[in-house]
């Protein structure tokens, strides 16, 4: 079942830079992980009950009612740049 | 070559609820932004988010109401990706396990009904807005300015099954998915305040291809004429490409609404690279077979139902649609009027066509308590067996709508009721015939229009109150 990593399609979906040292030592990291992960697939679970989400509990729905938490200028109290209310950051496109 | 087109649509429906999806920000409308937030809408650490019973409720309501299986034990993911309109670094969506698959809407084309299948019913949440600054054009923006007001808003997905074959197909569908929303009170439905976005797939392949072509979404469509433009574009596009040998590139592509022409925005991630996974602050979710009856039970009459409705009244099934997808109360008026007068087409016309017309003039979308079905009938009845002219029919709707008058009383004190009497009116048309010699001799040489202009004579003598028609007929005996 293992893959090799593909380190640069890694990289672009994380959103960072690496330089040629760091995708050969990030390489062989995720190469590990992955061989570790694949013992799993391995395990024979043919007669196990699928469980689809690791917490078993049931999810608590809310009524809806709507409350105000935070003030305009406390949301924007860490943003190192602001314009007219707005959060200022790098071009993106969507 | 043939080509044949074939499309699916993704539609986001904005829910109507107070608070957001996953935390109790009020859902605002506001122009200022960064207004309603708090730590989970703006993906601060440790903040927890807690799902919205109403919305839960309203998507399954929907589902139910798309025909669609409900998925009882099911969950929420989590979408990665590095845009910056969630704050978070991912969306909260669904993947394997939607709330509701394998449905159905019934749509009218062209007076036939159609089926489209729809894939999957999905809950999730809206992104924040994104202003990009610059020179215009998004591909060059220098910065990107962010409100996260609408971060979190539930919003609702349907995809429908690569089952729909043209624009006005995709246009149809629209408009029914539209009224669906408004009728089941869920979403206000409006397109101009971006409460449904849709965003097309669009391919073409050769007729008879077992596979369907490359599939190109199309993005930025805000209108059902830039939907219907975008999707002929594109299709004109893809057909080109083929016939001329040229390859097909997987993308997405912006529908620009001034030049009227797609253009490629970036290549589509593959959903892989979203790497969906299991959001582990959310435990499954379970819709108990009580819930999902209970939700069963408020699902009000449904756009298909009433057309089946109207139908039975002898309306077409375009007809059926217009009604279906008109205000409520249009509907119900037409149908308790339609029952006493016993004639549908002339409530049809007068409802859709004078009464509609006045009240747009008005400036109104309303009518007043005493407009009733009874009086509304009796202007019908008064016009259909000729005791007043359909211009005094006229004057009585527009008095009905601004006073609390009985119709029949109101014909009768204003003089409106039609004179039927053959010798009275004989003898009117005898004096216009006199006093108008000249013209008499003009309609003898052939100008049959001037008719008209007796006709209108006659009427003006009797103040009004000659039938038409009967003047005529007795008029033409006379010439």
């Amino acid at each position: 079942m293992k893959k090799d990593i593909d380190i640069k399609s890694v990289a672009k979906l994380a959103a960072i830079k690496l330089t040629d040292a760091d995708e050969k030592k990030f390489e062989k990291d995720l190469n590990i992980i992955l061989e570790h992960v694949d013992a799993l697939s391995k395990m024979n679970i043919e007669d196990e009950e699928i469980n689809i989400h690791p917490l078993g509990e049931k999810l608590n729905l809310r009524e809806d009612v709507s409350s105000e938490f935070l003030t305009h200028d406390e949301a924007m109290s860490n943003s190192p740049e602001t314009e007219d209310g707005h959060f200022v950051v790098p071009p993106s496109l969507d | 070559m043939n080509m044949v087109p074939t499309i699916g649509i993704e539609t986001h429906v904005e829910l109507n609820t107070n608070s957001k999806m996953f935390c109790k920000c009020a859902v605002v409308e506001t122009e200022n932004p960064n207004e309603s937030l708090c730590p989970t809408c703006l993906g601060l650490p440790g903040a927890l988010p807690v799902p919205n019973l109403k919305a839960i409720e309203s998507i399954t309501m929907l589902a139910l109401s798309a025909n669609c299986a409900i998925t009882k034990n099911g969950m929420f993911h989590r979408k990665n990706y590095f845009y910056p309109d969630l704050p978070k670094n991912y969306q909260i969506s669904q993947f394997d396990l939607p709330v509701g698959v394998d449905g159905s809407i019934e749509i009218i084309l062209n007076e036939t009904k159609e089926i489209v299948e729809i894939e999957r019913v999905h809950m999730e949440e809206d992104t924040g807005k994104s202003i990009h600054k610059g020179s215009g054009r998004i591909d060059s923006a220098t910065s990107t300015l962010l409100d996260f007001n609408r971060s979190g808003v539930p919003l609702v997905e349907i995809v429908t099954k690569p089952v729909i074959k043209s624009s006005k197909e995709a246009v149809s569908y629209i408009e029914e998915l539209r009224q669906l929303v408004i009728d089941l009170k869920i979403s206000e439905g409006k397109l101009e305040k971006g409460n449904l976005r849709f965003d097309a797939n669009i391919s073409v392949a050769q007729e008879g291809d077992n596979e369907l072509g490359v599939k190109v979404e199309i993005k930025n469509m805000n209108s059902l004429r830039s939907l219907e433009k975008a999707i002929d574009y594109e299709i004109k596009r893809q057909t080109k490409l083929i016939e001329s040998n040229e390859v097909i590139i997987q993308e997405t592509r912006h529908w620009d609404e001034d030049k009227e022409v797609t253009s490629s925005m970036r290549s589509k991630e593959g959903s892989a690279d979203y790497r969906y996974f299991s959001d582990p602050d959310l435990p499954n979710m379970i819709l108990s077979d009580e819930f999902i009856d209970n939700i069963k039970k408020t699902i009000p009459i449904l756009p298909s139902e009433k057309r089946d409705k109207l139908s039975e009244t002898g309306l077409s099934i375009s007809e059926s649609n217009y009604l279906s997808k008109s205000e409520e109360w249009i509907y119900d008026l037409f149908l308790k009027t339609q029952k006493i007068t016993n004639d549908t087409k002339s409530t049809f016309n007068l409802i859709t066509g004078e009464l509609q017309g006045q009240l747009r003039k008005a400036g109104t979308e309303e009518l007043p308590e005493w407009f009733t079905s009874e009086r509304l009938s009796e202007i019908i009845k008064m016009i259909n067996e000729n005791k007043i002219s359909f211009t005094s029919g006229k004057e009585i709707l527009t008095n009905l709508i601004k006073n609390e008058i009985i119709p029949t009383k109101y014909a009768e004190d204003n003089n409106l009721i039609q004179d039927n009497d053959s010798d009275e009116i004989a003898k009117i048309v005898q004096n216009v015939i006199e006093s108008n010699k000249e013209v008499v001799e003009r309609i003898k040489d052939g100008e049959e229009k001037l008719v008209g202009f007796l006709v209108g004579q006659i009427i003006k003598s009797s103040k009004g109150n000659i039938n038409p028609s009967i003047a005529k007929d007795l008029l033409l005996k006379e010439l």
